[in-house]
C-alpha cells in the first residue's frame, strides 16, 4: 500500500507539474493553484473509483442479473453521468459555490466573534481517533442525505427533477449518478449546507470513501443479491435499493429512501425489508424522453417538467 | 555505504559526537502533522489535527510549537522536544502567522476569510480585525515593530498596517499573486508567485525599487541562519535560488521537482523542505545542492526542525519517551532563521550554480507504526 500511496503521489504530482500548474500560472490563476491540485487528485481518484466499481459490479452482474440487458444505449447513457460526476466537471461547479459560501459564512461568524464547530470539539474523544470521526461525519451526512431523498419524492417540483433518476428501466451500477444537473446543486448545497454546521474533515480517507462509493454503486447494480437479515439492516443492498426503483414505487409512494444505511427507512417507517422482490425498474408517467433520451435531452425534459411543477401545471 | 547514511549511523553508535533533529512537516491536505527523524530519514509518528495546517512558529518562551489548523480553527501547541501535544486553544483561522520583534504582538491572516488579525501576543486578546482586500497570505514585521507588511494575494498589492494605529499605512502594487515576505537590510522582499520575479520594496518611500528574476512562480524566502544568503523557492519552475543578501544577486539555482515551499534549518546548515506536489520533503545540502528526499503526507507545507541529542523513539501508542532536555537556550529567532548549533557551510563554498539531483532515500517507506496494513493505508 505504501508503494502505491508513494505511486500516486508521484503521478498527481507529475500531472499537476507538468500540465496543470504551467496552465495556472499562463492564466494568472496561481493563487487557485493549491485548490487546482485538490481537484486533480478528486478527479484521478474518481478514476480509479470508477474503474474498481466496474471491476467489481460488473463480474456480479454477469453473475446473477435480475434482468437481461435489452437497452445498452441507457446503460451508456447513464455512462455519461458517471463521467461528469466523477471527473469533477459538475461537483467542481458545486465546489466554486460552496467555497465562497464558505468563506462568507465563516468570516461572518467571526465576525459576530463565534467560530464555526466541529464534531470533534463536542466529542473530544474523536480527536485521537480519525477514523471513527469520520464514521461518525459519514452517519451524520447519511441521515441528511435520507431526508433529502425523502424530499426529492414529496416535493413535486423536486421530483420532476429526480424523476430522471428513477426513468431509467435498465437499471446497472452506471444509474447511480444518473441526476438532472440542477437536482446535482441542491443535493450540493445540501450537502454542504449541513457541512457548514459541522464541519466536513478533508478527504483523507480515500479507502473509506471507496468503499462507501462501492456501496453506493452497487445498490443499483442489476444482481440478484440480497445482504441477509442482518446484512439487509445494516448496508442498502442491490434488493432493497431495486425495491426504491420499483415501478410502484415512484414518486412520493416510495420505499427504502436510505442511500447507506437502512436504519433511518427501520426508524421512520419507510422500509420494505421483503427480501424476494425484485420489481420492475421505471418511474410511469414521465415522459419517455426521460428515459431513453440522451444526456442533452433528458436535461432538457428536466428543466421542463420543473418549470411546469413549479407553474402548478406539471 | 553512502557518506551520508554513514555519518548518520555513526552519530548513532557515538550519541554526543553528532546532533539529531526532529523534523515536523505539516500535511495541509492529510490533516496530520509528520514527524520525520532525521537520523533515521524516516516518519516515525504522525498527529492527527482536525482539518488543515499551514504554518508553525514558536512561542514567545521558544518552548513550545504553535501549529495554525486554519481550517478547524485551533491552535496546535506542541512539545517540539517530544512531539507532545500540550494544549490546544480555538482561534479564528490561523493560515500564516508571526509575533513582532518586540514580543507584544501576534499577526494572524486569515487568507480564505480576507481578515488580518493582530492579538496581545501574551494573552491572545483580539486587539483589531482588520477587514482587508483579497487573499492576505504571509506576513513580515519592521524591526522596530511599528509595522506589519502583508502580501494580498488576490490584490497584487504589499499592504503595510501600523501596529500602533492598528490600520493600513499604505499599500504598493507589486504584481500577481504575492506570496512570501521578509524584511531584509532595510528593504522588503516579495515573492511574486504570478510571476517569476522577488518585488524589492522600499518601505520608507512605499515604493517598488527593482525586480530579481528567480523562476516562474516565486514563492517564499527564506534567510540562511548564517546571514549569508538568502534561499527563494520558485513553485512553477521548481527550484531554490540563492541570494547574496545585500546584492541580492543569484548565487545558485538548484532544480528541486516538486513544487518547494518551505524550507527550515538544521543544525548542519542543512535546507529541510517541503514539496507540495509530491507528498514529500528534500534534505538540501547547501554545498552541492544535492537532495534526497523523505515521503510525508499530502500536500506538505509549514516545517520545523527541532535539535535533539538522541534518537525518536518509533512508538506511536505506547508512552512517548520521557522529555528529553531540549536546546532551547540556542533556540532560533523563528524557524525560519534558525540559529545554527555548529558552525553552518559557508554558502560561498558554492558560488557556481550546482543542478541538483534529486534521489528518493532508500528507507524511505514510513515505519511500521500503524501496527498493521490496512491501518497504514487508511492513515492516509
Amino acid at each position: 500500500m505504501d508503494a502505491f500511496t508513494t505511486a500516486w503521489a508521484g503521478l498527481t504530482g507529475w500531472i499537476f507539474e507538468t500540465l496543470v500548474q504551467p496552465a495556472f500560472y499562463a492564466l494568472g490563476l496561481m493563487d487557485w493553484a493549491e485548490d487546482a491540485y485538490d481537484w486533480l487528485d478528486f478527479g484521478l481518484y474518481g478514476l480509479l473509483t470508477i474503474a474498481i466499481v466496474y471491476l467489481v459490479c460488473r463480474p456480479l452482474e454477469a453473475w446473477r442479473p435480475v434482468e437481461p440487458v435489452a437497452d445498452r444505449r441507457a446503460i451508456r447513457t447513464d455512462m455519461v453521468y458517471t463521467f461528469l460526476a466523477r471527473l469533477g466537471v459538475l461537483p467542481l461547479l458545486a465546489f466554486v459555490l460552496l467555497a465562497s459560501l464558505q468563506t462568507r459564512w465563516e468570516g461572518w461568524l467571526t465576525e459576530e466573534g463565534l467560530l464555526p464547530p466541529t464534531l470533534e470539539e463536542i466529542f473530544p474523544p474523536l480527536r485521537a481517533a480519525p477514523l471513527l470521526a469520520f464514521l461518525v461525519y459519514v452517519v451524520v451526512l447519511d441521515f441528511g442525505e435520507y431526508w433529502r431523498h425523502r424530499a426529492q419524492h414529496g416535493l413535486r417540483w423536486w421530483w420532476a427533477l429526480h424523476a430522471i433518476h428513477h426513468a431509467q428501466r435498465q437499471m446497472t451500477f452506471w444509474t447511480d449518478d444518473r441526476n438532472h444537473i440542477l437536482d446535482d446543486v441542491l443535493a450540493a448545497l445540501w450537502f454542504g449546507g449541513i457541512a457548514l454546521l459541522i464541519g466536513v474533515p478533508p478527504g483523507q480517507f480515500p479507502f473509506i470513501l471507496l468503499v462507501l462509493r462501492l456501496a453506493e454503486s452497487m445498490s443499483h447494480a442489476n444482481v440478484r443479491l440480497s445482504y441477509g437479515r442482518l446484512g439487509e439492516r445494516l448496508v442498502v443492498s442491490p434488493r432493497f435499493h431495486r425495491l426504491h426503483h420499483g415501478e410502484l414505487s415512484a414518486g412520493a409512494a416510495g420505499k427504502n429512501y436510505a442511500v447507506l444505511l437502512p436504519v433511518w427507512d427501520w426508524i421512520f417507517g419507510t422500509a420494505d425489508w421483503n427480501r424476494d422482490a425484485y420489481p420492475r425498474t421505471g418511474a410511469p408517467g414521465t415522459e419517455e424522453a426521460m428515459a431513453t433520451g440522451g444526456w442533452v435531452r433528458q436535461q432538457w425534459a428536466g428543466f421542463r417538467r420543473v418549470a411546469l411543477a413549479l407553474a402548478g401545471r406539471g | 555505504m553512502r557518506p551520508l547514511p554513514a555519518a548518520l549511523a555513526l552519530a548513532l553508535v557515538l550519541p554526543g559526537l553528532a546532533r539529531a533533529n526532529l523534523v515536523y512537516v505539516l500535511n495541509s491536505a492529510d490533516a496530520s502533522i509528520s514527524v520525520v527523524d532525521s537520523i533515521s530519514r524516516e516518519e516515525v509518528r504522525r498527529i492527527p489535527v482536525l482539518r488543515e495546517v499551514h504554518h508553525l512558529i514558536l512561542t514567545p518562551d521558544r518552548r513550545e510549537l504553535m501549529v495554525g489548523d486554519s481550517g478547524g480553527n485551533e491552535l496546535l501547541f506542541l512539545d517540539p522536544a517530544t512531539a507532545e501535544v500540550t494544549r490546544r486553544e480555538r482561534f479564528s483561522n490561523p493560515y500564516h502567522m508571526e509575533h513582532s520583534p518586540d514580543g507584544r504582538y501576534l499577526v494572524v491572516t486569515s487568507l480564505r476569510r480576507d481578515q488580518v488579525d493582530i492579538y496581545e501576543a501574551g494573552s491572545h486578546t483580539l486587539l483589531a480585525r482588520l477587514k482587508v482586500p483579497d487573499k492576505p497570505s504571509h506576513l513580515a514585521f519592521s524591526p522596530d515593530s511599528r509595522f506589519v507588511y502583508v502580501t494580498l494575494q488576490g490584490a497584487r498589492r504589499l499592504m503595510a498596517i501600523d501596529l500602533a494605529e492598528r490600520k493600513p499605512a499604505w499599500s504598493v502594487e507589486v504584481g500577481s499573486q504575492p506570496a512570501g515576505v521578509i524584511w531584509n537590510n532595510g528593504r522588503l522582499l516579495v515573492g511574486v508567485m504570478g510571476s517569476d520575479y522577488v518585488a524589492v520594496v522600499n518601505p520608507a518611500e512605499a515604493r517598488l525599487e527593482r525586480t530579481v528574476f528567480v523562476g516562474r512562480g516565486a514563492h517564499t524566502i527564506f534567510p540562511g541562519p548564517d546571514g549569508r544568503a538568502l534561499y527563494v523557492t520558485s513553485r512553477v519552475d521548481s527550484r531554490i535560488t540563492v541570494l547574496d543578501p545585500l546584492t541580492l544577486e543569484p548565487k545558485a539555482r538548484w532544480d528541486i521537482p516538486g513544487g518547494p515551499d518551505c524550507i527550515a534549518f538544521d543544525p548542519e546548515g542543512r535546507l529541510w523542505v517541503t514539496l507540495r506536489w509530491i507528498a514529500k520533503i528534500a534534505v538540501v545540502d547547501t554545498a552541492t545542492g544535492q537532495a534526497e528526499t523523505i515521503p510525508v503526507g499530502r500536500s506538505p507545507h509549514g516545517i520545523f526542525v527541532q535539535p535533539r541529542r538522541e534518537a525518536m523513539a518509533p512508538a506511536p501508542t505506547a508512552g512517548l519517551p520521557a522529555p528529553r532536555p531540549t536546546t532551547a537556550a540556542t533556540e532560533p529567532e523563528d524557524l525560519q532563521t534558525e540559529a545554527a548549533a555548529q558552525p553552518v557551510r559557508a554558502i560561498q563554498a558554492a558560488p557556481v550554480p550546482v543542478p541538483a539531483a534529486v534521489t528518493p532515500h532508500p528507507a524511505s517507506h514510513p515505519p511500521a507504526e500503524a501496527g498493521s496494513f490496512w491501518r497504514q493505508w487508511l492513515r492516509r
